[in-house]
């Protein structure tokens, strides 16, 4: 969910995901986790890769993909939603 | 990170992986840092594809694979009994060796003993003991890479739980006419400890553990499925 987050404001490539990833959520991936995500996203069909610059390549989110970090996203926000309700009556 | 050490670190990825995704990870190694944490992440992350490769990354249909599908009673039924005949060989040899090495003159290899004699036998208490765990372990970790249905690998579970349960060495030099030592295996349920044979208590000991990290496998995939 991360790498669709992160990719869901334009494309990016690997380093720049990593560094997003830590402004979005805190946490630093580690190489071989991100892109061990990357395959098995792209395998999916929820990302698309752009043609390579240099050695790097770009990867961007699909319309499936889309629609599944918006179906995740929303079931992440009713649960918080929920929750925090659940604590003010504390 | 150094340019070779990135290099090194992308070959441990299967090649199908490799071929993919190869260029550009070493890429991100060569411009990101490469402390400790880096290589084994990366370490980490490669044994896995190895384990669980990216599903339809592997195009290639392995003659493993197709073994495992074929002949699924030669995978997982005479491939660990072969597996375990072998580790039991190994062990009674060792039993056997240690014995004419450590204790020439005694009539049985099971007395107390300390020292280099010690290390020697437990070295094939170990093998004996830990060899249907053991296989017991990568009949999981095949089932598990090929997601297997749990039929075949459950027999050889059962198969293997059942042959370590009722295992049984003995050794005596009297059997023998010439007088030297003997080592030999049985195999059976033996006497009843709390109305459980002690075998089948063995077995179910043996079936326990070697199915444990398949079990958690199954359980943190469904888990990450209900997520």
């Amino acid at each position: 969910m991360l790498v669709l987050a992160s990719l869901a404001d334009g494309p990016k490539h690997g380093h720049a995901m990593i560094e997003d990833i830590v402004r979005l959520s805190g946490t630093r991936l580690g190489p071989g986790t991100l892109y061990g995500a990357i395959a098995r996203l792209e395998q999916q069909g929820w990302i698309e890769p752009l043609p390579a610059e240099e050695r790097r390549r770009p990867y961007r989110i699909t319309g499936e993909g889309l629609r599944i970090l918006r179906a995740k996203l929303t079931t992440l926000q009713q649960f918080s939603k929920v929750g925090l309700k659940r604590l003010e009556t504390l | 990170m150094n340019s070779r050490l990135a290099h090194l670190l992308v070959f441990l990825y299967p090649r199908p992986w490799r071929e993919r995704y190869g260029a550009e990870f070493e890429a991100l190694l060569h411009n990101g840092g490469g402390g400790l944490r880096t290589w084994a992440n990366v370490v980490w992350s490669a044994f896995h594809e190895h384990v669980f490769p990216t599903p339809g990354l592997n195009t290639e249909h392995s003659q493993f694979q197709s073994w495992c599908v074929r002949a699924p009673w030669a995978m997982f039924g005479l491939a660990p009994l072969l597996l375990l005949a072998a580790a039991y060989f190994v062990a009674c040899f060792i039993l056997w060796s240690g014995w004419k090495i450590f204790l020439p003159g005694t009539n049985t290899p099971f007395v107390p003993i300390d020292g280099l004699a010690n290390f020697y036998f437990q070295v094939g208490r170990l093998i004996y003991f830990s060899a249907p765990i053991v296989i017991g372990w990568a009949i999981g970790l095949v089932a598990a890479r090929q997601r297997l249905k749990v039929v075949w690998p459950g027999a050889g579970w059962l198969l293997i739980a059942l042959i370590g349960g009722t295992a049984q060495v003995r050794a005596s030099r009297t059997t023998v006419l010439s007088g030297v030592g003997h080592v030999r295996m049985a195999f059976a349920l033996g006497p009843s400890v709390h109305g459980i044979p002690d075998g089948l208590f063995h077995g179910l000991v043996i079936l326990s553990l070697a199915v444990l990290p398949y079990v958690i496998w199954r359980l943190q995939k469904a888990l990450a499925l209900s997520d």
